[in-house]
């Protein structure tokens, strides 16, 4: 078994590009995804007509805002100015015109709700407080625990599931298994050498997240390191079960789609007690869902080991079935 | 040790490659298994090492039913591409393989540092095998399936792509082993190269339609020529493989 330990970590340091990717795409990824979700104190775009003097001045204070005396009939005036809504009033009542829902649209009706409020202060304003709230209007650091997830299980499945094909394809799995090894010890040191390189992965990420994006974390940042880990281990030994299936790489790559996107969507991007016939129950199929919600307990709700344990003997049971299951599927390679 | 092959069957999706076959491989020598590409040689070297089940038939090795984990320990196997770790280097892979084999660590660097001599590849054993030549890939191979001395030798087209004056030095060594007690089986469908063995079977169809030692195969055809092995029997001309 540590023969093969030795040997991944071998070709791991005789790889450099691939032990780059392993450490540093995923923080590449990160990095973008920090950028992308982070604030971008967007200015909306208004256009007013016959609106109060005192609205327009107040609405100034929250938005660009135009005057146009005529009311605009054009249809794709919005698109063609430029401009994000278009406030007008008629017998009716005011109305609000906008595009479609997107993020520029929300910050026009968020300008348009701010200028209603300074005008119109009233005593019982609705106060909203949320239980679990992070200080920082950062969106990543309400969905941190998905991506951080999502993207070191997706680095790893991949690393493990093709060496697990390329090791077949090569006969080398088949030149192994002429030798008086084990098959729990093929895949005890497959999952243990790739686990350890996924490890480093793990604490990699989540230090530089920490650190260095300063993602919010309530709870311990050693407790997001070991889930993290567990979840690495999984990927492995998803990653080796899949390449059973797989027949070449391009096999495998293909399989991308089917094992890790399902994943997401029980990752706790959408909450799971509202997908339909039940669907949500397939969740504890899915590793990422063990580590996402471990994760999102330590990271948003600041809970400790007492709380998220059931999560994590669910990671742990996930990873004793996997390895039995690959024990098991080495059958098809020899029969001892 | 004595390999005995006993009515072994195989079929790969509807396609017989293996009829009935029985062989006996006696310790100590050097045991030839000649045959077309396709004509079933690698299956049965498979099937007699225990990688791959028989569909029927048994195989024993010095008299114990494969597959037996005991029995793969003396055992040495070159596959007949290289099979080995690219981003490795040659030592590396002897390392990793003599490990698998639970080799002692002290005598590895000497054993292998040897083996490497033999197979012209010491000057350069910290190149990756990704950077070696298929000829400089098929030397290690060979080196591989040596690093645990085996008392069963198995090896796969062991000398395409190797050069003549190599192929002679690996030859010589092979023979030396062979005087010290190891079983070599060997397949080729390089005519010349039967020679270099002690016994030979012939492989067709499925079927093995000659065996004996490679003098008494040679003494049969009309101008000692091997190759005129393949044209003894006729009948065979009517059941050509289905593809």
């Amino acid at each position: 078994m540590l023969s093969i330990v030795k040997r991944i970590l071998g070709q791991m340091k005789n790889d450099k590009r691939s032990l780059g990717l392993l450490l540093f795409a995923p923080l590449l990824v990160l990095t973008l995804l920090f950028f992308i979700l982070s604030d971008s104190s967007y200015v909306p775009k208004l256009a007013v007509n016959d609106m109060s003097e005192k609205f327009v001045a107040e609405l100034e204070n929250h938005a660009t805002v135009s005057e146009e005396t005529e009311k605009p009939e054009a249809a794709d005036y919005l698109e063609a100015n430029g401009i994000d809504a278009l406030i007008w009033n008629d017998s009716e009542g005011t109305h609000i015109e906008l595009l479609e829902k997107n993020s520029k649209s929300a910050a026009a009706l968020e300008a348009i709700q701010d200028t209603n409020k300074a005008l119109q202060p009233t005593k019982n304003e609705l106060i909203i407080d949320y239980v679990y709230e992070s200080s920082g209007d950062n969106q990543l650091d309400s969905l941190s625990f998905v991506f951080l997830g999502v993207i070191s299980f997706f680095f790893v499945f991949i690393l493990s599931g093709m060496s697990f094909v390329r090791e077949r394809f090569g006969q080398t799995l088949e030149r192994m298994l002429m030798t008086p090894i084990r098959r729990i010890d093929v895949i005890g040191g497959y999952t243990l050498g790739y686990g350890l390189l996924a490890a480093v992965q793990s604490v990699v990420i989540i230090l530089y997240a920490v650190y260095v994006l300063q993602l919010q974390v309530e709870g311990s940042v050693a407790l997001c390191t070991l889930v993290m880990i567990l979840m690495a281990f999984s990927a492995v030994s998803v990653g080796a079960l899949v390449s059973i299936f797989a027949n070449n790489e391009l096999q495998l790559v293909q399989f991308i789609p089917v094992i890790i996107i399902p994943q997401i969507f029980f990752s706790g991007l959408i909450p799971i007690d509202t997908i339909p016939f039940g669907l949500g129950n397939l969740c504890y199929l899915t590793p990422i869902y063990y580590g996402c919600t471990a994760l999102e307990m330590i990271m948003i709700q600041g809970k400790g080991v007492v709380e998220i344990w059931p999560w994590l003997a669910g990671s742990v049971a996930f990873i004793g079935v996997l390895f039995l299951a690959n024990v098991t599927a080495l059958k098809k390679y020899r029969r001892l | 040790m004595k390999i005995e092959v006993c009515e072994v069957n195989k079929s790969f999706k509807q396609q017989q490659v293996l009829n009935q076959i029985s062989l006996t491989i006696e310790g100590g020598r050097i045991f030839c298994l000649l045959g077309a590409s396709g004509s079933g040689k690698t299956t049965l070297l498979r099937i007699m090492m225990g990688a791959i089940p028989a569909d029927g038939g048994s195989v024993t090795v010095g008299g114990i039913a494969v597959p037996n984990r005991q029995l793969l320990a003396e055992m040495g196997y070159m596959p007949q591409n290289e099979a080995l770790y690219e981003e490795l280097s040659a030592w590396e892979n002897l390392k990793f393989f003599a490990g698998l084999q639970r080799q002692s660590r002290k005598t590895f660097a000497a054993d292998a540092e040897a083996l490497l001599q033999i197979v012209d590849m010491a000057a350069c054993k910290n190149k990756l095998i990704r950077d070696c030549s298929g000829g400089m890939k098929k030397r290690i191979s060979l080196a591989v399936a040596l690093i645990h001395k085996p008392k069963l030798l198995v090896l796969d087209e062991p000398t395409v792509g190797v050069d003549p004056v190599l192929r002679r030095k690996i030859w010589l060594y092979l023979r030396q082993l062979r005087n010290e007690g190891t079983t070599i089986v060997v397949t080729t469908h390089v005519m010349d190269e039967v020679t270099q063995c002690d016994d030979a079977a012939l492989l067709r169809n499925g079927h093995i339609i000659a065996r004996d030692t490679v003098k008494n195969l040679i003494a049969q055809t009309p101008d000692g020529n091997i190759e005129e092995l393949f044209f003894i029997d006729n009948q065979s001309e009517a059941e050509a493989p289905l593809c």
